[in-house]
């Protein structure tokens, strides 16, 4: 990859030489432009401590870091970066977790993918996961959640309840360090939310999930939703109209506005391979009223069943039951990994099963990290290079994508 | 035809005995099987009772002396009687034959019969010889065919009893044609000098997995084989101008490189030239195939059972041309429309309004009017296909009125709801209030919908959508009618002074002067509008089915662009057939000789057809889900689109399909060049500042949260805004003022080794304070701390160094004339000035700077 300009040139560009200035609302912006000369490495351990955590290093954290550069050339950077996520004797530590990772995941737990939103079971579980080194490609299937510890009672934050956020809305207003695991714990989600742990499937059934893509609706947001922030896509590049329409619900229209071009041309291609798999959310639903989760076993919801005159000869959801007409046809370079037996294919622990171990799945993770640490997008050789370091695709551990991104992007 | 198989002896002409050993009688009710001789496409259209003075007959001669005779008075006679029609000539005394005689029905019936074919109306000498411009009283010749067509159905409709009766009857047996197909390899095709140039050249702004854009599918692909695999559903090798590639172009104006019509013949040329190169195909083993059919090789089975014992006025769009809609009610006098603006018929029964509207004359309307007031009650019911859900107006779908201010009745669409205004004793002249449906219910959606509207003097208005009450309640006591003004007229899709547009397909409207009852909504509902035909694909004799086997579909053309095939289901014409196990698995569904690309609902079908699941009468369903195929030549054409069906396995003979092979996976595009630095983001500034003053962060979690969003929240240095800068700025004093404000902070902050607390008083004077050149100790500290990190080593080698930041806060500096340092700035003529906040500006010009800023 290509970058052409230094970070001198970036400054420069964003600020010019000047200072404003003013007593009441003082500022300033201060540039410069000196030589590049000397200390690559601590200019490197600089960058790795800011892309990490987001903010700048103490001069003895920085030291340590340098001093680990300089010590190993080529797992130096590594080590380096595993100081300012983890420490030991970082104070800024916590920031990987408070404001990198929750700025991370934020944008994954709504529809208008917005970071600006609360701390909340989904975006805390995805902290806790990467804290405490889980495999990551149990986000869409585990039965997993983290809350904050029932100490955080006597601190002033609200109980865990899985019909509000305000328990982790205190975590986030009490700026509690989330980078401590005796603040944020992992549990069991079904003990939390009430439903079977067969039917848990990671962040896909956490609160803010439901709330965010089971709301209202159909359904197939949790499952395009799922698809842009764990495999990298939309729908539109899966578009495949040769895949057979027989599990094309009855509420999509054969002929919208009596053109039935627009069905058989752009329609079906999503419809054809999202419906039999989002069928695996059949007994999901958010209840507006009580702010949670609900699960009915062996019961479609009522919303896989609505409008269902658009097309009488549609598929009527009879159960739980997906399958993955992507496998096959163009799609089947998203890499799906060993077929789950047919007898499996029911309910979304499975369809977390079968996303999470496709290549699509490690290759987005790595590109997301890439672009939190590089500020770029990778290119295919950055990404080849980046899960080939972190060994991902076998150890799905995140804080080794994060370390090596770092590494991978300590220069210039 | 042959007839095959007749469980009862057909022996002659009557249509009750024409009914044959295998019938069907409404098989989306439930099927009753019969056989023997074509079938009648009819409407249950029977004898209206409608006793208003509009439409009763003056006959005096002797009484019917069958049911037959009857019907054919009712449905015929009366309707072709006047002499503005056949009656002009065909009477007693007249041209021969006389099959409108006046003085006796009996005689009149017995010159009918010769010339019609009640078991397929349209080709009754009647219809073909008023359609060969013999004496038609309407504008054009195809009307009066279809009003004659209609008129002999009614009559065949009426004659039957227990509703419509539709015989199956075995096609002919023939294979599939010819086609061209696509290679395998697209190195056997002309695709990589004739289209592919083409595409690539324009069509890469998108459809190359590489865009920033992309968008499937990715035709214009750098790689030959991938773009070729892409492209073929776009293009078709039999018609090259019905390419999708083309009539995106041509059609659709879809991104055109220069002119839309010289771009889609230079695309359809493209692809001519790589057709050419390409030799026909015919489907042959090993593909396991079926007999082929054409739609005018099926059974037609029309319409449905429709409840229309009341209707009043009734239109179906059948004419498919022309200007004229006929009022197929059968009630004088018949109440056309004409079409005027931009109105365009649509296949399968049914006209598209675009900018236009069609409108009967006041004169004729009148009996609407007459009609309905008669009985005080009444139902509007239409199928229709909104065109979108954001036309309002009310935008008019059916109404019977005299511009906007002013209507009997109107039936209209506000979005996603339905409206229904009438004039009454307890609604205004303009039919308000309108009752609607609910805004969150969304009743109203873009798609074929069957909407009836009622109102009787109990209930007051309803309104019921796809066989379902709304349970919309009118909110106005129900009136009467009798405020009714006969001189409105009724128009479809628009007012009828052209403002209030309704855009969208409308395929059936019908006028009943009752109101109909959930049951007979839901019995017009179900039998569906548009023209069906039940195809029987023969596949006795592959993989040792026995003979006289069938897969039986029901066809329908669902609109201009597309088929419907639903209730596949497998039938034996013998009724003394009894399965013993035929497995059908992954059936497809074959268009003039190659499988469609789209639609193959049926492809991971398996089933056994077995004792169990068979049944004589009915044979046994194979799936309950239906599927819409592309249209290509249209059903009536010359070259009418021939389908067939194939079989992965049949019996016992297989096929193995070979599903399209995967491409390989799509590499990330290079991203460029890009920067190699960028910002940081709200929360991390927020963080940072907070970690390089030691502010703890709810201290400031008020003033920061004011200003969260305010902040950069991309790390994009071209999106870095000024406003921005001054919300930085902003939190930046703000971790300064409660750094200087602080002395914890102060002490831990500037306790080193060249500026001691103690040697620096933030509560003297300024004079006194930074006497001695503490000013460049404290900027020293700051800069330390937030800009160079030196620790135990040198500055950071590419930040800002310690002599710039000297310069620019304290020593002043040069940049073509002397400019003053902010701290001479801020403490000129204020000696007296507040020593922490000078402290707290230099401090806010540093943690503000993009050298903290920047990542």
């Amino acid at each position: 990859m290509s970058k052409t300009c230094t970070s001198r040139d970036g400054v420069r560009g964003a600020v010019g030489k000047g200072l404003t200035l003013g007593v009441a609302g003082v500022l300033a912006t201060v540039l410069t432009a000196n030589a590049l000369a000397g200390e690559p490495e601590r200019r490197q351990a600089k960058r790795i401590h800011d892309r990490l955590t987001g903010v700048a290093p103490t001069e003895a954290v920085l030291d340590r870091m340098e001093a680990e550069i300089n010590s190993d050339p080529v797992q130096g950077s590594v080590a380096a970066a595993r100081i300012a996520m983890d420490g030991p004797n970082n104070p800024n530590s916590k920031y990987f977790y408070n404001v990198t990772l929750k700025n991370f995941a934020s944008p994954w737990t709504n529809e208008e993918q917005s970071a600006f939103v609360p701390l909340n079971d989904y975006s805390a579980t995805v902290i806790g996961m990467i804290r405490d080194d889980v495999p990551f490609d149990q986000v869409l299937w585990e039965d997993i959640l983290y809350k904050g510890a029932d100490d955080l009672l006597n601190e002033g934050v609200s109980a865990y309840s899985s019909s509000n956020n305000d328990h982790y809305q205190d975590m986030e207003d009490l700026h509690k360090d989330l980078s401590d695991p005796t603040v944020l714990e992992r549990e069991i989600q079904s003990s939390l939310n009430g439903i079977p742990s067969s039917a848990t499937a990671g962040v896909m059934t956490s609160r803010a999930a439901a709330e965010a893509f089971f709301s209202a609706g159909t359904n197939r947001a949790m499952f395009r939703f799922t698809l842009m922030n764990h495999l990298c896509t939309d729908l539109e590049p899966l578009k495949d109209t040769s895949r057979p329409p027989d599990r094309i619900r009855q509420d999509v229209s054969r002929s919208p506005g009596g053109d039935s071009r627009i069905f058989l041309n752009s329609c079906v291609g999503c419809h054809a391979g999202m419906d039999p798999l989002a069928q695996a959310y059949a007994y999901y639903e958010y209840d507006e009223n009580s702010g949670a989760l609900v699960y009915t076993s062996n019961s479609v919801q009522p919303k896989y069943l609505i409008n269902a005159d658009n097309f009488r000869y549609g598929y009527a959801t009879p159960d739980d039951h997906w399958d993955n007409y992507w496998r096959n046809g163009l799609n089947a370079n998203l890499g799906w990994g060993p077929e789950i037996p047919a007898a499996q294919r029911n309910g979304a622990k499975t369809l977390g099963q079968e996303l999470a171990g496709s290549a699509a799945f490690a290759r987005c993770q790595g590109i997301k990290v890439y672009r939190a640490v590089c500020l770029s997008d990778p290119s295919e050789s950055d990404l080849t290079s980046l899960l080939s370091a972190s060994s991902f695709t076998t150890s799905y551990n995140m804080k080794d994508l994060f370390a090596n991104a770092a590494d991978a992007c300590k220069s210039d | 035809m042959t007839m095959t198989n007749l469980r009862t002896l057909c022996s002659s002409y009557t249509v009750a005995q024409r009914v044959l050993a295998r019938s069907l009688v409404a098989l989306w009710f439930g099927v009753l099987l019969h056989g023997c001789g074509g079938g009648a496409s009819t409407e249950s259209n029977p004898v209206t009772t409608n006793t208003g003075n509009v439409g009763s007959s003056s006959y005096t001669g002797p009484n019917a002396q069958t049911d037959d005779i009857r019907a054919f008075q009712l449905n015929v006679w009366e309707n072709l009687r006047t002499s503005s029609r056949c009656g002009a000539c065909h009477v007693e005394g007249g041209q021969s034959p006389q099959f409108v005689r006046q003085d006796d029905i009996n005689l009149a019936y017995a010159e009918a019969t010769s010339l019609v074919e009640l078991d397929n109306p349209p080709a009754s000498r009647l219809v073909t010889k008023v359609a060969g411009n013999h004496n038609c009283w309407l504008p054009d010749d195809a009307a009066c065919a279809t009003a004659i067509t209609s008129y002999v159905e009614s009559w065949a409709a009426g004659t039957s009893s227990g509703g419509r009766q539709i015989q199956l009857i075995a096609p002919i047996a023939k294979t599939p044609g010819s086609t061209k197909t696509f290679p395998a390899d697209v190195g056997d095709t002309g695709f990589e000098t004739t289209v592919w140039p083409l595409l690539t050249a324009h069509c890469d702004g998108c459809h190359v997995d590489t865009s920033p854009t992309p968008q499937a599918p990715f035709f214009s692909s750098g790689v030959v084989a991938d773009a070729y695999a892409a492209a073929q559903s776009k293009i078709n090798l039999n018609d090259p101008a019905l390419s999708r590639l083309v009539v995106r172009l041509r059609d659709e104006f879809h991104n055109c490189w220069s002119d839309c019509g010289s771009d889609a013949a230079a695309m359809e040329s493209a692809i001519a030239a790589m057709a050419g190169g390409i030799a026909a195909n015919q489907v042959q083993a090993p593909t396991v195939f079926s007999n082929a059919l054409t739609m005018q090789d099926g059974v037609s089975a029309a319409g449905g059972n429709r409840y229309e014992q009341d209707v009043i006025a009734l239109y179906e769009f059948r004419t498919g041309t022309g200007s004229t809609v006929l009022d197929l009610s059968g009630v004088a006098p018949e109440l056309n429309l004409t079409l005027s603006g931009d109105v365009e018929w649509v296949g399968g029964y049914g006209i598209r309004i675009n900018d236009g509207k069609a409108q009967g004359s006041t004169t004729n309307s009148k009996k609407l009017h007459d009609l309905i007031k008669a009985t005080g009650e009444y139902s509007i019911e239409a199928w229709v296909v909104p065109a979108n859900v954001v036309q309002e107006g009310p935008a008019r779908i059916v109404s019977y009125s005299a511009g906007t201010s002013a209507r009997n009745f109107t039936l209209g669409q506000t979005q996603y709801n339905y409206d229904f205004l009438q004039r009454s004793s307890t609604t205004d002249g303009n039919g308000e209030p309108a009752l609607s449906t609910a805004d969150a219910d969304e009743r109203l959606q873009a798609t074929l919908q069957h909407v009836v509207v009622t109102f009787d003097p109990l209930n007051g208005r309803r309104v019921y959508v796809n066989g379902a009450f709304t349970d919309d309640m009118d909110g106005v006591t129900p009136g009467n009618l009798s405020d009714w003004d006969d001189s409105f007229a009724l128009v479809l899709g628009n007012e009828v002074s052209n403002d209030r547009l309704w855009q969208g397909v409308i395929r059936l409207v019908a006028v009943h002067n009752r109101a109909l009852t959930l049951e007979q909504i839901q019995q017009n509902f179900a039998a569906g509008v548009g023209e069906k035909f039940f195809l029987l694909f023969g596949v006795g004799g592959i993989g040792g089915v026995p003979a006289n086997s069938y897969i039986m579909f029901e066809v329908e053309q669902f609109d201009s662009y597309s088929y419907l095939f639903s209730e596949p289901t497998f039938i034996n014409l013998d009724s003394a057939f009894v399965p013993s196990g035929i497995p059908v698995q992954g059936m497809r569904i074959g268009i003039n000789s190659k499988l469609a690309d789209v639609g193959q609902a049926y492809a991971n079908l398996d089933v056994s057809v077995n004792s169990t699941g068979y049944d004589s009468e009915t044979g046994q369903l194979l799936s309950n889900i239906g599927t819409v195929i592309a249209l290509e030549n249209g059903p009536n054409a010359t070259n009418a689109d021939e389908f067939y069906l194939t079989f992965e396995q049949l019996g016992t003979a297989t096929n193995v399909v070979v599903d399209n092979a995967s491409t390989a996976p799509v590499p990330l595009p290079d991203p460029g060049a890009m920067s190699a630095i960028g910002l940081r983001t709200f929360d991390e500034i927020n963080a940072t500042m907070a970690a390089l003053t030691g502010v703890d962060l709810a201290v400031v979690q008020a003033e920061f949260l004011t200003m969260r969003q305010a902040l950069p929240a991309v790390e994009t240095l071209q999106g870095f805004l000024a406003a921005q800068q001054m919300s930085i700025t902003q939190l930046a004093a703000q971790y300064c003022q409660e750094l200087t404000g602080d002395s914890v902070l102060r002490s831990a902050f500037f306790d080193t080794a060249v500026s001691a607390p103690t040697n620096f008083d933030f509560t003297a004077p300024v004079g006194t304070a930074f006497s001695g050149g503490k000013a460049s100790v404290i900027v020293d500290d700051l800069y330390d701390k937030m800009i160079g990190l030196p620790g135990t080593g040198a500055d950071l080698s590419d930040a800002p160094t310690r002599a710039e930041i000297q310069e620019v806060l304290v020593d002043g500096y040069t940049d073509g004339g002397a400019v003053a340092s902010l701290f001479d700035t801020l403490t000129t003529g204020c000696a007296s000035c507040d020593t922490r906040e000078i402290v707290q500006g230099l401090c806010s010009a540093v943690l503000g700077s993009a050298a903290v800023l920047v990542q």
